[in-house]
Formats: C-alpha cells, sequence, structure tokens
C-alpha cells in the first residue's frame, strides 16, 4: 500500500511516500524551491515522492493531509471575531489563502496530480504523535506533542501501544508554550518559526532574571498544562504577537539586526527556563498518569534541543525519542505512518533510525554537473577520498560535504553539511567569517563516533538526529573548543557505521590524524537559504561563500582551482 | 559528392567552449571567452526569466484533460530509437493508457530499428500502425542531388508530423506522444500549441535553405503541389482541423537515458542499432546524407543543437556530447544511401 503524506500551507512543506508502512522518501519543498521553510503546496516534494519511491502516481492508494482544515478554520474565525476590529487586517490577509487553497486541499490533488481517491486528514497533533511514535523503536510509551498551534490543540498529552495512539489531554489555543516562544523571538528581534533556535542559543548568554514575570504572564498548573494572560500576548490583532502590557513589562521590543545586551540575553536566559521546566512539569505528570518509562516527542517545540536534554536527564522518563522532522515537515510522515498503521490497521514494522530519505545524485551526475559549470575537480575512491578530507578538516579548512540522500527534517546530518575542525577554538569565527555569518553566540555542533561518545558527552545513548545538547565534559572541553557552547554543553549527533558509513570513515580518518573522534558538522547552506538540495545548490553556495572545498560524492572541488568560476 | 568509401573528413570549425555550437554567422557567433550567443542568450534568460521545471504532475494534469472518448487514448510516433519506444513504454506501463503505435517508413528506415518497434509492440500488447511509402524519394533525390543547403530531415519530419495529425484524426486521438528528449523540446511544452522551434537562431539559415528548397522545387513538380512548406504550416493545419495535442513524456521525467535503455533491453528485448548517427540513436539510412550535408553546409547538424540544448541545462557533458557526435561513418555508408536513391551513377 502507498501513502502520500503531504504538509503545507503554514511552514515547512513536506512530502512523505510510506510503502508498506517504510517511509521510503520524505523531503521539504523549500528544497526544490529555494525558499526557506516554504509553505506552498508540496508540489516538486511529491513528484520526487512518486519518482524516487518507484511508483507512479496511479499507485498512490491514499493521500493524507497532516491536520484537518475545518477545523482549523473553526478556530481562526472564532480567534478573528474575538479580536475583531483589530484582527481586519489579518482577516484580509489570510481568506484568500483559506478560500482559495487551504479548505480545498481534495480539489487540489485532483487538479494537480490527478487524484480521485481517498484523502485522510488527520489532526495535527495526532500526525506529530504518530510521526513520533509509529515510527520510534517502542511497543508503548508515553507521547508529548508541542508547537504553536495545530487546529485547536496546542499541546497534547498521550499514550501509544502497538498501533494504537490515544490523545489524553489536549491544551488548546491561545494557551501555547509554543506561541510564547515564538512570540519572545519575534520581541527579540528573530523571524518567527526561523529564530527560535537563535534565541536558545542566546539563553546560555544570560541569567533567567525575568522567569518570575513570564510565570506571571502564563500560569502554569500543577500537571504543566498552562494559561497565558492575554492582556500581554495578541496572536491576531496585528503585526506584533504581544501586546503593549507586554513591552510594558519588558521594555522596548529589539530591532532586527540591533546589538543584543544584557537584557535581551536575560529574557531569552528565561524563556529557555520557564519553557524547560514547564515541560519538565509536563513530563512528570504525564510519567504520573501513564507509569511509562518512555517517551515520544513530537512537534517544532522538541527541535529545542537544550529543552529535550533537559526531559531526558532531569524528566522521570528512561528513554525518548524524538523524530529528526520534529517540525511541521515530519507532520508530512506522521499522518502517512497513522493512514497505514491505524486507520488501515496494519502492524508496525519500520523503525526510523536515519533520516536519509531525501534527494541523491550518483557521481556520473554529478560530475556532468560539474563539467558544464567549468569547475575544476579532482575524483577519489572512497579510502582516499576519507583521508584527504580527513587532513584537511585537522589543517582547519572548511568543507562542503554533499554526500548519498538528503536529511529530512531541518537538520543538516552529515549528507548535506558543512565540516570543520572541532579542536580548533577559532573554528567558530572561521566558519562565520568565511561561510555562514551567523550571530556570534551560536555555537557550531559536534558530530561524534557513537562508540565514542560517552566519552566526551554526559549522554548515555545516542544522538543521531542532533536534538540533544548535552554537557561537554569538563575535561574534554579544551580538546574541541570548537563546538562547546558557553554554558558546557553542545548540540550533538552521534553517528554510527551502519547509519552513515562515509560520515563514520572520515571522522575516524580526522581521529587518526589528531586522536579526536569529533567533527564540526552544520548545515550546507548560507544564512536566510534553505540547505542545498542538488549539487547545483552545492555550487552556487560554494561561489558565493570562501568554502575551502566542496566535496560532491568522491569528487572533491577546491576553492584555490575554483576562484574564476 | 566524394563517396569513395574513405574516412569522411570534414573542415574542423572552432566549437563553442561551453557546448558544441560551432560559430556560424550570421547566427551563432563566439564571444571573447569563446562562448555562442546561444548560450549567452540562456543564461540571460535563465536568470531573468527562470523557466518553471515541467514536473511529471504536469504531464499527467495534460493526460487527464486530453482523454480519449475513442478506441486508442494516444497515438505514438515510433520509430523504433530509444526515446520513442520509451515513450511508447512509458504510456502503456506507466500511464496504463492504450495507445496505437505509429511506425513511419520512407523507405530508409533500419531493419534494426523495424526489428525494436515490432518487439515493443508485441511485448506491451500495443496496436500498430506501420505506415510505408516512397512518395518522398524524389524529393529526397532532387536534395542529394543538387548543391542546395536544404535539409533532408526537414521535409521528412514536416511529411511525418503531418501524416501523424492525419492519423490522429482519422481514428479520433486526442494526443500525440512523441518520444523529443528535453534538448528537443521547444520554451513550452506543447507543441501543437506554440509552434515549433524553427525560429531558433540555431536553426534560422537551415530553416530557410530548406523553405527555399521547398518553395522552388514544389512549384515545379505537380507531385508535390500540397506539399507543406515548413513545420509551421503542418501544425497550422492541423491546429485548425486536427487539434491533437503532441507531448513528449521525456519533457517531464527526470529520468536519464541510460536508465530507461536498461529496462527497454530487458522488457522489450530493444537493442541499439548496428550503425546510427550520432552515437546511442537509432535513425534511418537517410540521416547519414542529412549529417553530411549539414556539417558541410552549416558546420552542426540539429543533434548539435539538442546536444547543446541539453549540455545547458547539465542533462549531458560537454565531452558526452562531443564523444556522441562524432562522425562514425564513412563514405561507403554514404554511397548505399547514394545507390538507395538511384544517384550511384554521379558517385
Amino acid at each position: 500500500m502507498n501513502v502520500l503524506g503531504i504538509s503545507c500551507h503554514y511552514h515547512d512543506a513536506a512530502a512523505c511516500l510510506v510503502s508498506d508502512g517504510a517511509p521510503v522518501v520524505a523531503v521539504q519543498e523549500e528544497r526544490f524551491n529555494r525558499k526557506k521553510n516554504s509553505s506552498e503546496f508540496p508540489i516538486q516534494a511529491i513528484n520526487h515522492c512518486v519518482q524516487d519511491g518507484g511508483i507512479t502516481f496511479a499507485d498512490i492508494d491514499a493521500i493524507c493531509f497532516y491536520e484537518k482544515p475545518f477545523l482549523k478554520f473553526s478556530r481562526v474565525i472564532i480567534d478573528h471575531l474575538q479580536a475583531w476590529p483589530f484582527s481586519l487586517n489579518n482577516f484580509l490577509q489570510t481568506m484568500p489563502h483559506w478560500l482559495q487553497d487551504r479548505l480545498t486541499l481534495p480539489l487540489t490533488l485532483d487538479k494537480e496530480l490527478g487524484f480521485k481517491g481517498k484523502v485522510f486528514f488527520i489532526q495535527h497533533h495526532l500526525s506529530h504523535a504518530a510521526g513520533s511514535f509509529l515510527v520510534s523503536p517502542f511497543e508503548e510509551a508515553a507521547i508529548l506533542t508541542g508547537d504553536a498551534v495545530g487546529e485547536w490543540a496546542t499541546m497534547t498529552y498521550g499514550r501509544g501501544r502497538g498501533r494504537d495512539i490515544k490523545i489524553l489531554k489536549e491544551i488548546r489555543y491561545p494557551n501555547s508554550l509554543g506561541l510564547v516562544y515564538t512570540a519572545v523571538t519575534t520581541y527579540l528581534g528573530f523571524a518567527a518559526h526561523e529564530g527560535e533556535g537563535t534565541v536558545m542559543a542566546l539563553a546560555s548568554c544570560g541569567k533567567p532574571r525575568y522567569l518570575d514575570k513570564l510565570r506571571e504572564i502564563v500560569h502554569v498548573k500543577a500537571d504543566g498544562s498552562h494559561i497565558l494572560d492575554g492582556r500581554f500576548f495578541g496572536f491576531n490583532k496585528g503585526d506584533r504577537m504581544y501586546t503593549p502590557r507586554f513591552l510594558k513589562m519588558f521594555g522596548e521590543e529589539r530591532k532586527p539586526g540591533a546589538k543584543i545586551d544584557e537584557r535581551h540575553c536575560d529574557l531569552a536566559a528565561s524563556l529557555q527556563k520557564f519553557t524547560e521546566e514547564t515541560l519538565l512539569t509536563i513530563t512528570r505528570h504525564l510519567q504520573h498518569e501513564t507509569g511509562l518509562d518512555k517517551l515520544c516527542l513530537g512537534g517544532g517545540l522538541f527541535l529545542n534541543c537544550v529543552a529535550n536534554s533537559k526531559i531526558l536527564e532531569q524528566g522521570p522518563f528512561k528513554e525518548i525519542f524524538i523524530q529528526p522532522a520534529a517540525g511541521d515537515s515530519g507532520g508530512a510522515l506522521g499522518a502517512a505512518v497513522y493512514t497505514y498503521n491505524c486507520l488501515h490497521n496494519n502492524p508496525r514494522s519500520y523503525v526510523m533510525r536515519h533520516a536519509y530519505l531525501g534527494t541523491s545524485y550518483s557521481d556520473a551526475r554529478i560530475e556532468r554537473i560539474l563539467l558544464n559549470h567549468n569547475m575544476v575537480f579532482k575524483k577519489f575512491d572512497d579510502e582516499g577520498l576519507s583521508k584527504f578530507v580527513a587532513k584537511k578538516i585537522a589543517e582547519n579548512k572548511i568543507i562542503g560535504w554533499f554526500q548519498g540522500r538528503m536529511e529530512f527534517g531541518p537538520r543538516a546530518l552529515g549528507n548535506r553539511s558543512i565540516l570543520g575542525n572541532a579542536c580548533n577554538p577559532g573554528m567558530k569565527e572561521l566558519l562565520n567569517a568565511k561561510v555562514k555569518h551567523r550571530e556570534p553566540f551560536r555555537p557550531y555542533a559536534p558530530v561524534v563516533l557513537e562508540e565514542r561518545a560517552a566519552e566526551f558527552f554526559e549522554l548515555s545513548g545516542s544522538s543521531p538526529f542532533m536534538l540533544l545538547a548535552p554537557m561537554v565534559k569538563s575535561d574534554k572541553r579544551p580538546i574541541i573548543p570548537g563546538v562547546v557552547h558557553v554554558d558546557g554543553t553542545a548540540r550533538v549527533q552521534t553517528v554510527s557505521q551502519a547509519s552513515n558509513e562515509k560520515l563514520w570513515r572520515l571522522i575516524k580518518d580526522f581521529e587518526g590524524i589528531t586522536g579526536v573522534p569529533i567533527i564540526i558538522n552544520t548545515s550546507f547552506n548560507l544564512r536566510g537559504e534553505p540547505v542545498v538540495g542538488s549539487p547545483e545548490d552545492a555550487i552556487a553556495c560554494f561561489k558565493k561563500s570562501d568554502m575551502d572545498f566542496l566535496v560532491l560524492g568522491n569528487l572533491v572541488l577546491d576553492k584555490c582551482d575554483n576562484c574564476q568560476a | 559528392m566524394d563517396a569513395s568509401g574513405t574516412k569522411i573528413e570534414l573542415q574542423p570549425r572552432v566549437i563553442c567552449q561551453r557546448c558544441v555550437l560551432p560559430e556560424s554567422k550570421p547566427d551563432i557567433w563566439l564571444d571573447e571567452a569563446g562562448v555562442c550567443n546561444i548560450c549567452r542568450d540562456f543564461d540571460k534568460q535563465k536568470d531573468s526569466y527562470p523557466q518553471a521545471k515541467l514536473l511529471e504532475s504536469d504531464f499527467v494534469k495534460i493526460l487527464n484533460q486530453n482523454k480519449s472518448a475513442g478506441k486508442y487514448d494516444c497515438l505514438i510516433m515510433c520509430s523504433g530509437g530509444k526515446d520513442s519506444t520509451a515513450a511508447l513504454y512509458y504510456m502503456k506501463k506507466r500511464y496504463k493508457l492504450n495507445p496505437l503505435a505509429f511506425t513511419f517508413d520512407h523507405g530508409f528506415e533500419t531493419e534494426d530499428a523495424l526489428e525494436n518497434v515490432r518487439n515493443a509492440v508485441e511485448t506491451l500488447g500495443v496496436d500498430f500502425l506501420l505506415f510505408k511509402s516512397d512518395f518522398m524519394k524524389e524529393m529526397f533525390a532532387e536534395i542529394a542531388r543538387s548543391d542546395d543547403k536544404a535539409v533532408l530531415c526537414h521535409p521528412c519530419s514536416m511529411w511525418y508530423m503531418g501524416l501523424t495529425f492525419e492519423m490522429a484524426a482519422r481514428f479520433d486521438i486526442p494526443m500525440i506522444v512523441a518520444g523529443w528528449t528535453k534538448g528537443q523540446a521547444t520554451h513550452q511544452p506543447l507543441m501543437s500549441r506554440c509552434g515549433c522551434n524553427v525560429h531558433q537562431a540555431e536553426f534560422v539559415s537551415m530553416s530557410k535553405s530548406t523553405q527555399a528548397f521547398l518553395d522552388r522545387y514544389t512549384k515545379a513538380n505537380q507531385k508535390y503541389k500540397d506539399f507543406p512548406r515548413s513545420m509551421e504550416e503542418v501544425l497550422a493545419t492541423a491546429k485548425k482541423r486536427h487539434k491533437a495535442m503532441v507531448v513528449s513524456p521525456h519533457w517531464f521525467l527526470p529520468i536519464d537515458a541510460s536508465e530507461y535503455v536498461e529496462i527497454l533491453k530487458k522488457e522489450l528485448k530493444w537493442q541499439f542499432p548496428r550503425l546510427s548517427y550520432p552515437g546511442l540513436s537509432t535513425n534511418c539510412y537517410l540521416n547519414f546524407l542529412s549529417v553530411h550535408n549539414s556539417m558541410k553546409n552549416f558546420g552542426y547538424t540539429h543533434y548539435h543543437v539538442e546536444m547543446s540544448k541539453m549540455i545547458r541545462e547539465s542533462l549531458l557533458s560537454r565531452q558526452e556530447a562531443l564523444k556522441l557526435l562524432e562522425i562514425s561513418f564513412d563514405h561507403e555508408v554514404l554511397r548505399r544511401v547514394m545507390e538507395k536513391l538511384g544517384l550511384l551513377e554521379r558517385v
């Protein structure tokens, strides 16, 4: 049975093909249309899913959407009415989208794909829950989902057993921890749906001296459910997500690009702390309610790797599983596996052990593209490539690393990555100056051989999806200064030989040179752009930046040879 | 023409550093960097007016919009080459349609190509229409005999296209499917709606030569008085009378030829012909003469145009194209074609 899952219309549009229970292809639309966090109907992603999945459009048995549009529309209408007349502008802006696209998905599917079969609409948070639990290694687990808002729900508590998922409780709009995080992110001058990770990093630079104020405006109950004080937030009343009263409490908002001062750091720290303690309260309650020792997390809120680590370290659950595409892109996968396993009563047979579900390019095709771009390159065999690149990383060169199938989800996990030397204390500045141009307080992430992770990090298991930020062991911090954040944590990815042999081999060779089984891994993109999807994107990124080497498959381009290209 | 059985030597020309087109003024010229105006125009167009990538779903949309009320869903122009055989395969197997395969033999098709078609239609269980006629032989002979720069393949294509429209009308088929590659695509996907690509700079001189020949020759020969003067005329007539859509699946599918060749070999007993030009293609015997004359008269062929376009879109490397375009036949081949045209006495 072939089920196509789709998420779109808000942000992180994606498609996922599940064939006989296994996600065989999953990819975000932004990687094709080059619009970061694209919300557009994922037509290119769908085409790719069909073609790479080895099926035809006629072979699709069911299409499922990651939320229920009419239920969501009811919330939007009620919200507009409650905020009327202040919601007028938003109303005028959003209604055409609702009427043209959002409420007419079956028509769109018929028009765009000629699909006349069954279309299923899965509730937003159920998609997140399914996207985590049904592909987890757990037979039974508690489930927690959280993001800004789905239809009405902003967070759900649930439990999963076999192929059965039960939502035990939901927190409903406008009470949303995710929206609070996004509201403060925008207050701090960063973009919604993009800047939350930046705020998480900024948090480590401050003290949580506004924590009590946040507790005043968001009341958290004993079970972790929370109520926002509507006098401080206005999600539908204009350009801002916060009110003048919020500004009165926290002071003038920061304009994008303006200097970041102590107050901003402290508010970020307070927000992060508040989020962590609320999530800990919730997980304690959830564990108490379910009596289970395993937890599955889904939804954009759980891209917050610092909070995830706190849940793992300080929470009551022994094991947690977080889907790599925890945000809305992963909703496409969740809806598809829910349709297959739950709606069609098929047994679970798949565990998501890696995220390499996207596009891939053969060396022959890459070579053709390079030749047509007049690029100078050298070919290596696998062993030679690994040794060459490891040596260059040890020499503090910046490497664009484009290999195999692209990752599903926001994280580059070693196939569309920029790699660097974690042992170099100046590597962050070098990467920022030459390629990434990020805020200086943001750390770069390490990727470590899975079998060596426990030597360097306070991590008992693995972190294959870079969704945990454990402490770096204090005696190891001087060894890998390039990846240690100011608070001593690192957003670590562990890599095993089974999950990504080429990357594993490269780190092994790097270890052979330096004695350190860790390198820097950051996403292969420039600031504000989506992660590269194709060799052409990688070449463009290489040309626009001061990256030293670009490695596409087993073909290596040296910047020195390609300055004029 | 010298057809003594020796290797063909053609005057080398300076070719574009990026594609495989030679300088051929006034249509094609190279700049200081050695890059042709066609490549430069392509870059400008790409930056200023990026074309939406054609997707398979667009093709599916076209198929759905052109559903047949009759027996056949589409008429497939099937020459027995890899691209048209793949088109036939896709329509039957991938899109589950009921196609009618249509092959045109002007008397110069190779046995290898016809064998490929026969194998394909038999294996796929597709109805097959073979149209064989030597109606054009005199016109071909006249082009070969004279020093005219008319391109042999042009009137042949016009005739084949016109016949295909006639067949589509006769069997009430709403869609004609060809095996044209992305290098043979016009800017818009649907040929019958937008006209053909004769106005592209690369084709201007060739088209003018052919049109001038046809103007002169068809007026003087009663047999060919109704013969169209250009592909545009064929399409204009078709648009008025037949209204069939012409489309190629290859424009929409991101599948490399090497991939579908493997499928065809495995499933349809398809084979490359023993001799053809360019490399890895299946073309008729007349094509050798047409290529020879185009190279002599213009310094390039329509295959150079096609492959150059594919190079610009990174579907082929320049090195691959140069290898495929190497002249691999000799004068003996040309002699045999001339003999078939009844012109051997001139050699």
